[in-house]
């Protein structure tokens, strides 16, 4: 009998946190990958959230993921509009360029 | 196993019929339609005039600030379902709890309007 | 289910913040720019009312929204610290603004949305609430990065510190789903009640919550975004950075650690031993050769949450008193220092690098002795407030047995001397430059009580040690 269990839902929300990860710091290209990295993130944890919200039957975990999703849509806007800044005063959004200041 | 099969099973049939129906709907026009082409026939029609540029140009940044400013009422939104499903049991409590965020949406709403970010100008 | 109005009045401060602030952007939103004036006024306003409400509660521990949220002895202390960093990190910034016609009504609403934001988290009590003001106060801080619109470097700090921020919530995020699915719950004391022994889920959430807090307060490993912001974001702004977010940030460190984990501590003890090595070594080591006063600051406070967390390693009630001590003592020396680096400014234009500070003591040599003092007590030089602070966590951390991190620690503020020195040394030995243009008087205020606190706390330093002290054992 194959039944999916808890463990494969956190295996799934392990891969894809890690994809997150990896986008964020892997990425050479565009800022934009970045914010879909991290709505990856955020997505994978409401998937753990609800995967133990049903496991554990108890629905804080779904009241959690709830608020993470609004959350996320709110970090989503803050971070585009920054991006739009910068892109009016840099013209590029190339990962590469945001170097003005390091060391 | 074959019972956790058949629970998906009309998630199956609606993927069937689904692909079916449009193949059937894009393979038709191949075999029914009159076909005459022609040069003027096969040319880019944009109200008469000759394509401006490439379709894959960059465009304006305004369009951005639309789609920020939709996600943020899109999605606030879905606390309005729990909310409004269970609104019965929930009592005045619960009631004037959902009109004190959208009290507060409204006061983010009436600062865009004013600073102008609805005008496309 | 019927639900009843949960008893608000522990949460009044924040209350009082967020309608106040909500009524302003109202007006803001309604007479536009001729409102910022009243804005930044009740925006000060708001914050010591709020100080006021919290010093008014009454005294004990107070609980509501079904226990998740907190107004303990713990969380007032903070709370105060929180609110006069904000509201004096506020006061400082009206003329640098002005000058470099950055004023927007805005500015004192954003201050106001991040205070709250702390006060939820110094004041949570589970999972939620602490996401819940993270979010609060971090959304608002990278905007306030950003704020300087037209500048490629304050966008480029805001960028850079929304993706790693926003990156440091997905870390907490994840680290609290694994908690909340390995015990069963969000709230601290259940978690505290589930969490016995070595589950090993348990500890991964627990070394992701860490993390992604370690990114909050800016500690080794997770550093990599202060610096650049603290260099890119508007003079005023970083000194709202350094000053306030730390000490919400160090809260919910504490809160979490104590509160939450307290049967496994030997598991997060070494996640934060870890920590405070690093943070130490490199504000010390990473500070030497930095040319912009800002970047320096930004070093310095990694530095100083290292030296912080020694405190909270320890894991005892000295330890924790001694880390209310620090963040008292770092939030007077940083809003002292960030005067007088406010007050840098000559024909009208804001000055960062360290070598025009050579020769102050010539020409304004109030302020080169006020900022000269502030150095020695950021370095830790007795009988200045900055040794007081470094003396109770290591005290505490000997106590604690962890001889290897005092001696680390006690070797790292001694490099670390080296380049607050320097400063002091540019200021009374070199060569004058020209003159600065006279303080403002807010800065001239701020610098004048943090530099008298940091003088004379040795001479009473009772009532502070009390409070702290009474603070810490409300925790355990």
């Amino acid at each position: 009998m194959f039944v999916i269990g808890l463990q494969h839902y956190l295996v799934v929300g392990a891969i894809l946190f890690t994809l997150g990860a990896l986008g964020i710091f892997l990425n050479r290209k565009n800022v934009i990958i970045i914010l879909m990295s991290i709505e990856l993130i955020l997505l994978s944890v409401n998937v753990n959230l609800v995967a133990f919200s049903a496991y554990l039957n108890d629905i804080v975990g779904q009241v959690f993921a709830l608020l993470v999703l609004t959350v996320a849509a709110a970090e989503a806007a803050i971070g585009l509009a920054i991006l739009v800044a910068y892109f009016r005063n840099r013209g590029s959004i190339a990962v590469e360029d945001i170097n003005l200041m390091k060391g | 196993m074959t019972a956790l099969i058949q629970d998906y099973l009309p998630i199956v049939v609606f993927l069937a019929v689904a692909a079916a129906i449009g193949l059937a709907l894009m393979a038709a026009p191949f075999f029914v339609a009159y076909k005459a082409p022609d040069a003027e026939k096969l040319s880019a029609y944009e109200c008469g005039f000759n394509a401006f540029d490439d379709a894959r140009m960059k465009f304006d940044v305004r369009f951005y600030l639309v789609a920020i400013l939709f996600i943020i009422f899109d999605l606030e939104v879905a606390f309005l379902f729990p909310w409004a499903i269970t609104l019965g049991e929930l009592g005045t409590f619960g009631f004037w709890s959902m009109m004190v965020f959208l009290a507060v949406l409204t006061i983010g709403f009436i600062y865009e309007w004013r600073k102008g970010a609805l005008e496309w100008d | 289910m019927n639900l009843t109005l949960p008893a608000l009045g522990p949460a009044l401060p924040e209350i009082v913040i967020l309608v106040g602030a909500l009524a302003l952007l109202f007006l803001g939103a309604w007479r536009g720019e001729a409102a910022r004036p009243v804005v930044d006024f009740g925006a000060i306003l708001l914050l010591v009312l709020a100080g006021a409400i919290v010093v008014l509660l009454p005294g004990g521990t107070l609980s509501t929204f079904g226990g998740s949220f907190l107004l303990d002895p713990f969380a007032r202390f903070l709370k105060i610290l929180a609110l006069a960093g904000a509201a004096a990190a506020l006061l400082m910034s009206f003329d640098f603004l002005r000058a470099e016609k950055l004023e927007r009504y805005e500015f004192g609403i954003l201050v106001l949305t991040a205070t709250a934001g702390m006060l939820v988290m110094i004041s949570s009590n589970d999972l939620i609430t602490l996401y819940l003001g993270v979010e609060l106060m971090s959304l608002s801080l990278y905007v306030m990065a950003a704020i300087q619109r037209d500048s490629v470097r304050s966008t480029e700090a805001g960028l850079k510190y929304f993706v790693l921020g926003a990156l440091s919530s997905g870390m907490l995020l994840y680290g609290a789903s694994l908690v909340y699915g390995f015990t069963g719950t969000v709230g601290f004391p259940g978690i505290a009640a589930a969490a016995k022994a070595g589950s090993l889920g348990l500890v991964f959430g627990l070394v992701f919550l860490f993390a992604g807090l370690a990114f909050k307060v800016s500690a080794v490993p997770f550093h990599m975004w202060t610096p650049d912001v603290y260099e890119g974001a508007p003079t005023p702004v970083t000194a709202f950075f350094a000053a306030a977010p730390k000490v919400a940030g160090i809260a919910i460190f504490v809160r979490v650690a104590i509160d939450a984990f307290p049967n496994i501590v030997p598991q997060w003890q070494q996640i934060v031993i870890f920590l405070a090595i690093a943070s130490m070594v490199l504000g010390a080591f990473a500070a030497i050769g930095q040319r912009n006063i800002k970047r320096l600051m930004a070093y310095s406070s990694i530095g100083h949450v290292g030296y912080t967390l020694v405190g909270l390693a320890a894991g005892t009630p000295a330890g924790v008193a001694g880390v209310l001590v620090y963040m008292a003592i770092y939030v007077a020396m940083t809003l002292g220092t960030f005067a007088c680096i406010l007050a840098m400014r000559r024909n009208g234009e804001a000055i960062e690098e360290i070598d025009e500070l050579a020769g102050l003591a010539r020409t304004q040599p109030m302020v080169a002795f006020l900022l000269g003092a502030l150095l020695f007590s950021l370095a830790g030089i007795p009988p200045l407030a900055g040794f007081f602070a470094k003396f109770y966590v290591f005290l505490a951390a000997i106590e604690a047995r962890l001889y290897a991190l005092a001696v680390i620690g006690v070797v790292a503020s001694v490099v670390g001397a080296y380049y607050y020195l320097r400063i002091v040394k540019l200021m009374y030995m070199d060569e004058p430059k020209a003159a600065f243009e006279p303080m403002a008087r807010p800065l001239g205020f701020v610098l004048g009580i943090t530099g008298l606190f940091v003088l004379l706390f040795f001479v009473y330093p009772a009532p502070l040690v009390a409070a702290a002290q009474a603070a810490a054992q409300s925790l355990f």
